[in-house]
């Protein structure tokens, strides 16, 4: 059974009387322990629809199921421990005031989990970075490293599903392909589900084994991953799309 | 102690790989303190504050003579006549003495003062700016309503109802001023409260009064803070207004907006009865301003470099 399902998805943002359409009827359905990535040029309602399955955008149609269980409004403890997000921006993801100690304890302070001290220094070396790092502030840490605790902080709850928001687009060439090892690593050993926002074939082609293309908040086609390796997309969108970023990913 | 054992535990807290969540908390606020070290006029500030402290702690060993015992003799004296440092006021009544106990008042003013608008104006202005919609404009509604009214008049109607005294002066204070910390508050919690670390922390499923209590308020307390510390000096004139009027601090007690007024009727010829505890007020919201711009950087783990 699929354990992300959306259904006929639809969201709209109402500003000052005018109404945009962010999503309009998208449908997909990620497995257990899957890699689903989302496709699309900026504007084509990608990150919205990560940001509508954590309740924050604004459904008005369809229904998001995880687990064959319709989430509830508003999102409970039980949703935070299932389901995390890693944002795109390194850089405004962690708070500026608080210590990396508190950023990773603080999710283990809300849902009483006993034995923190143990669970932060295990959770900085899983995402590999030194236990030194633990008392710094996130203005004394690269990019990179402040995406690794930005994960690493994801990761705290224990979650299932992981929803990837173009997680290292803000990061340069060599640091974004060491994240993008690190997340498929921590899927590997702890049995993830992501679900992955990107501009990015070469990306997506190196985490993912479906992925959605989206166009102007609509779905335009899914492709399996052999699919994306021999090129045999159907609609002319996603075939332009994949010829902008085809030669990026035979490199990689 | 040692010179060596003075040397490793400068070591210790300077550690930059902190062992503890204690030795990272003592490491940040030895850094603080260097930092703020560094700054001369915090330092002038600080040295202010604290003498004002010590000052209050110790007044009756400190003052020569008794502030409120009458001596009709020795009326209007200059400053640096035998045993009046400072002078006479129109009661024969010894200025310094006064003055030093003054800072008492002064000092409870201050505490009573911070304790209460700024904590307040801090707490409507982040909750109307983390809620938005109704909640928001009910509140600011009603913030603009305590801006519009004149400070010293809405004070005057508070202590009127209340019965005139210290505490209700203080509090007629506070209940004037608390709503430009509210603006400001809301101001920067606009800013943070769409932010992705605070998108994150709802994420995991934290309660709006952890969000803003932890996460929204330190955001807004560094501007808070140099608000507050803008406004001691005002403060303490508004509470030697009321006591003018009659409705603060009652004589004899030695307040020293209060003497200030008094020493108004001799002001061309008695120049000293109003313009010593005038330099008083001078001094002690000088030392505020700088030790609040001075903790403003410490506050800041931004300011810290690398």
């Amino acid at each position: 059974m699929a354990l992300i399902e959306i259904d006929d998805l639809s969201v709209t943002f109402h500003a000052k009387g005018r109404e945009v359409r962010a999503v309009q009827n998208v449908s997909l359905s990620v497995g257990a322990q899957e890699s689903y990535g989302l496709v699309g040029e900026s504007g084509s309602g990608k990150s919205t629809i990560l940001r509508a399955i954590c309740g924050l955008a604004p459904v008005s149609g369809g229904t998001i199921r995880i687990g064959g269980q319709p989430i509830d409004s508003p999102r409970g403890a039980a949703f935070s421990r299932q389901v995390q997000m890693v944002f795109q921006d390194p850089y405004a993801s962690l708070h500026p005031r608080h210590t990396i100690d508190r950023t990773l304890s603080e999710p283990l302070a809300i849902h009483g989990i006993a034995d923190a001290d143990a669970r932060v220094k295990r959770a900085l070396s899983d995402v590999g970075l030194p236990p030194g790092f633990r008392f710094r502030f996130p203005h004394q840490l690269s990019g990179g490293q402040r995406q690794r605790v930005a994960i690493a902080r994801a990761l705290m709850l224990e979650p299932s599903i992981l929803l990837l928001d173009e997680p290292t687009s803000a990061l340069d060439a060599s640091v974004q392909a060491e994240t993008l090892n690190l997340l498929n690593r921590l899927r590997a050993e702890r049995g993830l589900t992501f679900l992955m926002v990107s501009h990015d074939l070469a990306v997506i082609d190196h985490m993912c084994d479906r992925v959605l293309v989206m166009q102007h908040g609509r779905a335009v086609e899914e492709l399996e991953r052999a699919a994306l390796a021999t090129a045999e997309m159907k609609t002319d969108y996603a075939r332009s799309l994949f010829a902008a970023s085809a030669d990026r990913m035979l490199e990689g | 102690m040692s010179a060596q054992a003075s040397n490793s535990l400068t070591r210790w807290l300077r550690d930059p790989n902190p062992a503890s969540r204690r030795q990272a908390r003592l490491g940040q606020a030895w850094m603080g303190w260097l930092r703020m070290r560094r700054n001369p006029l915090a330092m002038i500030g600080l040295s202010i504050t604290v003498l004002l402290l010590l000052v209050a702690a110790f007044a009756p060993w400190l003052a020569p003579h008794d502030p409120i015992t009458q001596s009709l003799p020795n009326r209007l004296m200059p400053p640096l006549s035998p045993g009046h440092l400072m002078g006479t006021d129109d009661f024969g009544r010894d200025i310094l003495s006064r003055i030093i106990y003054g800072s008492r008042i002064t000092l409870t003013i201050i505490v009573l003062f911070t304790l209460t608008a700024p904590v307040f104006g801090l707490l409507v202005g982040t909750v109307a700016g983390y809620f938005g919609g109704w909640t928001d404009e009910i509140l600011m509604r009603i913030t603009d309503i305590f801006l519009a009214f004149p400070k010293l008049i809405l004070a005057l109607a508070l202590v009127s109802v209340l019965g005139p005294g210290f505490q209700n002066a203080v509090l007629a204070i506070a209940i004037t001023s608390w709503s430009p910390y509210a603006r400001v508050a809301r101001a920067e919690t606009l800013t943070v409260r769409n932010s992705d670390y605070i998108a994150s922390i709802r994420l995991q499923g934290a309660s709006s009064l952890r969000i803003i209590l932890g996460h929204v308020i330190p955001m807004c307390l560094p501007s808070v803070i140099i608000r507050a510390t803008l406004d001691m000096a005002g403060v303490i004139l508004i509470a030697a207004g009321l006591g003018f009027l009659g409705l603060g601090v009652q004589p004899p007690m030695p307040e020293w907006g209060q003497m200030i007024s008094a020493g108004r009727k001799y002001l061309f010829e008695q120049w000293w009865v109003a313009t010593m505890p005038g330099l008083a007020i001078f001094v002690v919201s000088l030392g505020f301003n700088l030790l609040g711009d001075g903790l403003r950087d410490v506050l800041d783990p931004r300011s810290a470099g690398k």
